[in-house]
């Protein structure tokens, strides 16, 4: 056990690691701001939405693989934002990222990834196809 | 109030009283009655008039006979033979609806030889009619359905199935009210008689003999008549279905909730029938003092107007002066302010045509609380000599159900055959029946039946009311004996309208001074919507021509649609309130719409032409944020700080009872009778007159979209396309 | 419902249901007893122990009741006061329908309350309503009958007497082919 274990210093080691991979001081206390947690890790690869994914084996299962949302989206990120293609690494389901997988399908038909819009503008609403009973009076508009 | 005392009702001896006799005190003054004949119905012993048919006998007794062809109101044809009954000691079977009764004679209704002749009539009905009842329209409400049921055979005959075998008939065309499926005719031949003699439109008629033989229009026409959906419900069969209600719904779903029609003066009785909150028809009910049991076309098929254009939502102006809407809370807010700011001399109530009696009045309190005094109407009726003061001056004061009593009808001004469908029929009925003639002054409109045109000069009515005139209707004005004299409300509005009602007070008075009869009244004015009677006798001030040259700042109009108060009329900066429940002519200008209801949606009052007052019910609730007129009126009115002093209906009513009793005496109409003050009062006014006598609604497609409800309607607008294609055609 | 009324009262056994008025829960225990017997027949101590005298006595003061002119169920009947207070019930004669000429389901009044909002379920497309009252349509012989009924339930209600009686004027085949009349008819 060597001396700077004792004194925990591979700890502070690894907490100046952290923040300069995060970017610095105020960068990581943006980070932490945004996602409550700073950690440091590879840089796994990056979708087109511009969602970072990172490994870091020293973490244990479950908690080794993340996602840090596109910071356009600031506090707004949800688990719907991650691709299909992504969803599947980040949840042990293979541990090929999709640019490193030669097998997964690729069809000109295949359409974009939407996220889940409830909640916004964008949110889907089932309306009725069947004609109203009454149809109200719509006032001849005076000024355009 | 409507809570009688226990005893009063109790005083009501059984179901059949003689109450409605002596409302019409006029029918038994014929010559004394011959001596009654006693026959026997099923061995019931029963007393009647010789002449009278084995048919009616047995109604007497209660004893139904089946028919088809046969119609209480129609003229007897007999070829049905459906009310086949055996005589005793004849030995055939009789028709019961064209047979006379003789003294002593004995009838059998259910004996085995009358249930024979039934089940072989029922047999070769049904020879050739299509089994479509279960995609037919009139599948529940049938009477052949009804009476294959209880008269018909148990079993079937009919094996001649791989024959080319049931007839089969091209459908006609006769207009977009009725469907005809010509093949379930069974040539009863009820619409044939409806046509000539209750509408007066001979298009009707049968080709062809036997199995040949067809209903129809010979040439392919539409019925040009203001009455034709009541061949739909004389049809005993599918054959005439209404078209706006086909495939709509089944007898058995349907909701009925009996109520009052506003579409026209008279007040007519109706039957609403609805599903889920949805008016899907409205059907007659018989009310044998005003509409019989027919219905006029607009009162029928106008309630798909109850569905388009209504106002659902409380709307207010934004700040580009487009309505757009709102809460009921900012709209109260809204037109509390502008009431409450409003200067008292400036603030203007108008009524429409189709407000009722409970926010008429709410309103004119309103109103006076807020220290205004000018509430109007719409429609106008002058104000001098005796004006609105004497109830009897604005009233069809001999009322509907005695008008085919009359022996000599004048008509001033009026078209009644598109003003009061009903009471022209009522009139027609006289002609024809009684031979009653009619003259007119007036334009040359078609009325159904011959009449007398004295011309259409005002000055012909003076002539008249002097005595002067040479023309023959003096005479026969002079010698009847029940002369009535109908004054059309159209006419008041013009300059000359004051003259023109006091000429008409004047002759009718002359004449109904000399009557042997006194209970007979001749004066009848005749109002041209439902709300205006009530309104006069609230206290209404007719038309608003006085009213607007003051220069109100604040407008409440409650359904007024007409369009006699426009946006030019009125101050710049005024505030327009309308309350109603169609956005037609009243709403488009308005800066505050308060969403009313409609006639099927409330419960509330209405008096007719002649003074009944007559009340609807609830058939369906109000659409979206709708609600009850006088509601509103008292809610506003918490708002504005003038709390009226009613919180339910019947506090209203008790209001309405203070003003006149007869507002709230729900199907009674009382007499009238301050006919002298009023003749007096109108001595000054006797002016001559040169003008000419004109009225609004000259033919059947004027007829169709006179009020908000009717112009939002489709069925209506189809109406108005297909008459007028009907007369550019060549036949 | 007199009827019913005495005998529920000369049936009734204990004392406490004698202190009461008439109309207290003695009916509906009786009607409950004739129905399925889910329990033994009370029996009083009173009267087991009576003498005969004491018998005779209690069944002469049991057997004359007095009944209050004004009968009122709103306290047995169970009916929520909003369905009593506001509710105003229509009594009227059922009207022909146009459409059909038979007539023999109309002689008689009936009853029906004013009408409340009915809407379509979204589901099936059924009629739904929230009114308990809104099909309770009661037929009567005579409107007497109908308005005693109304009273008794408290519900206030109004008379529609149908204006349907018109004089009878003989018809006559004949009319059809009188040569000075026009009744004459022009079409077939």
């Amino acid at each position: 056990m060597s001396l700077g274990k004792i004194f925990a210093l591979d700890k502070v080691a690894t907490f100046f690691n952290i923040i300069r991979q995060n970017g610095g001081i105020r960068a990581s206390l943006y980070k932490l701001y945004r996602q409550d947690e700073l950690k440091d890790g590879t840089l796994v690869g990056e979708d087109k939405y511009g969602n970072k994914y990172f490994e870091n084996p020293r973490f244990f299962y479950g908690r080794n693989r993340w996602v840090e949302y596109n910071d356009k989206a600031y506090l707004n990120y949800d688990g719907s934002q991650v691709p299909a293609e992504w969803f599947g690494w980040l949840h042990y389901k293979t541990d090929l990222p999709p640019h490193k997988d030669p097998s997964r399908p690729k069809y000109k038909w295949m359409a974009d990834f939407t996220e889940n819009m409830s909640g916004t503008t964008g949110q889907y609403v089932p309306y009725s196809t069947t004609r109203a009973k009454v149809e109200p009076w719509v006032p001849k508009s005076k000024s355009s | 109030m409507l809570r009688q005392p226990l005893s009063r009702a109790l005083t009501l001896s059984s179901p059949v009283r003689a109450a409605p006799l002596a409302a019409r005190p006029y029918a038994a003054q014929a010559p004394p009655p011959p001596e009654k004949v006693e026959v026997f119905i099923d061995d019931k012993p029963v007393h009647v008039l010789p002449g009278t048919t084995i048919l009616q006998a047995a109604a007497l007794v209660g004893v139904e006979i089946p028919r088809f062809c046969y119609h209480e109101r129609l003229a007897v044809a007999g070829n049905c033979r459906m009310c086949l009954v055996e005589i005793e000691r004849s030995p055939k079977p009789a028709a019961a609806c064209a047979m006379p009764v003789m003294k002593g004679m004995r009838v059998k209704t259910n004996s085995d030889l009358t249930k024979k002749a039934r089940e072989g009539v029922m047999e070769f009905l049904l020879v050739n009619h299509p089994l479509d009842c279960p995609i037919c329209d009139q599948g529940g409400e049938c009477d052949l359905q009804d009476q294959s049921m209880a008269f018909g055979s148990d079993r079937s005959r009919f094996t001649d199935i791989h024959f080319s075998g049931k007839r089969a008939v091209e459908d006609k065309d006769v207009g977009p009210l009725i469907k005809t499926i010509m093949t379930r005719c069974i040539h009863c031949t009820r619409c044939i008689r409806f046509a000539s003699e209750v509408a007066g439109v001979d298009d009707f008629g049968t080709t062809g003999r036997g199995s040949d033989m067809q209903v129809g229009t010979y040439v392919e026409k539409m019925f040009l008549s203001e009455l034709s959906g009541n061949i739909i419900d004389l049809c005993p069969v599918g054959a005439l279905t209404s078209k706006p209600y086909s495939f709509a719904a089944r007898p058995w779903e349907t909701r009925r909730i009996d109520s009052v029609d506003v579409l026209d003066p008279l007040g007519s009785n109706i039957v609403i029938a609805t599903r889920t909150n949805e008016v899907l028809r409205i059907l007659p009910r018989t009310n044998e003092e005003i509409n019989e049991e027919w219905l006029s076309d607009k009162s029928r098929f106008a309630c798909d107007g109850l569905k388009r254009q209504r106002l659902v939502t409380p709307m207010m102006t934004d700040s580009r002066g487009n309505l757009t809407p709102v809460e009921w809370e900012d709209a109260m807010v809204a037109a509390a302010r502008a009431l409450r700011d409003c200067p008292p001399g400036k603030l203007l109530a108008v009524a429409g045509d189709l407000a009722d009696a409970e926010s008429l009045v709410a309103l004119k309190d309103l109103v006076n609380r807020l220290g205004s005094d000018s509430t109007c109407t719409e429609q106008y009726f002058p104000l001098d000599g005796a004006g609105i003061d004497l109830r009897s001056s604005y009233l069809c004061n001999t009322k509907i159900a005695n008008v085919e009593d009359a022996d000599f009808v004048l008509l001033i001004g009026t078209n009644t055959r598109f003003e009061a469908p009903l009471l022209n029929a009522r009139i027609r009925k006289a002609f024809i029946h009684k031979d009653t003639d009619v003259a007119l002054i007036g334009p040359k409109v078609d009325l159904t039946y011959e009449y007398i045109h004295v011309g259409d000069s005002a000055s012909a009515v003076k002539d008249l009311a002097t005595g002067s005139s040479s023309h023959e209707v003096m005479k026969r004005l002079e010698a009847a004996k029940r002369p009535v004299v109908i004054l059309g409300a159209d006419q008041l509005k013009t300059p000359e309208g004051a003259a023109i009602l006091a000429y008409t007070q004047e002759l009718a008075l002359r004449l109904q001074d000399k009557l042997e009869d006194k209970k007979w009244k001749v004066l009848n004015v005749l109002q041209r919507t439902a709300s205006q009677v009530a309104a006069l006798d609230i206290g209404y001030q007719p038309g608003v021509g006085a009213a607007l040259q003051a220069g109100p700042q604040v407008v409440y109009l409650l359904g007024a649609d007409s369009g006699v108060v426009s946006r030019d009329q009125l101050p710049k900066g005024a505030t327009v309130i309308y309350q109603g429940h169609h956005g037609d002519a009243g709403a488009a200008i308005a800066d505050i719409v308060l969403p009313g209801a409609a006639y099927t949606e409330k419960r509330a009052t209405y008096v007719n032409a002649e003074g009944r007052a007559q009340q609807t019910l609830v058939a369906v609730t109000p659409p979206g944020k709708a609600r009850e007129d006088w509601k509103i009126i008292r809610a506003l009115s918490e708002v504005v700080g003038q709390r009226l002093p009613y919180d339910t209906l019947d506090e209203v009513r008790d209001r309405l009872s203070e003003i006149s009793p007869a507002l709230v005496t729900y199907g009674d109409v009382q007499d009238n009778n301050y006919f002298a003050q009023a003749r007096s009062l109108a001595q000054s006014l006797q002016k001559p007159v040169s003008g000419k006598v004109d009225v609004q609604l000259k033919k059947l497609e004027d007829f169709f979209m006179t009020d908000p409800i009717s112009r939002a309607s489709p069925t209506m607008a189809k109406c108005v396309q297909a008459v007028i294609k009907q007369k550019s055609s060549k036949y | 419902m007199f009827q019913v009324i005495s005998r529920a009262a000369r049936l009734s056994r204990t004392p406490l249901s004698r202190s009461l008025p008439a109309f207290s829960t003695t009916s509906q225990i009786n009607g409950r007893d004739q129905l399925g017997r889910h329990e033994a027949p009370m029996i009083d101590n009173d009267v087991v122990v009576a003498s005969p005298d004491e018998k005779q006595q209690k069944s002469v003061l049991e057997s004359t009741i007095s009944v209050p002119v004004k009968v009122d169920l709103t306290p047995v009947s169970g009916v929520p006061e909003e369905h009593i207070k506001p509710r105003r019930v229509r009594i009227y004669q059922p009207p022909k329908n146009a459409m059909q000429s038979g007539t023999n389901n109309i002689h008689h009044w009936e009853m029906e309350f004013d009408n409340r909002q009915r809407w379509e379920n979204p589901l099936m497309g059924w009629t739904s309503t929230g009114d308990p009252l809104s099909n309770m349509k009661v037929a009567f012989r005579s409107p007497e009958e109908a308005i005693e009924h109304c009273e008794k339930n408290g519900w206030s209600w109004f008379l529609d007497v149908p204006k349907i009686e018109k004089p009878v004027r003989p018809k006559n085949y004949g009319l059809n082919f009188s040569w000075n009349r026009r009744t004459r008819v022009s079409t077939k």
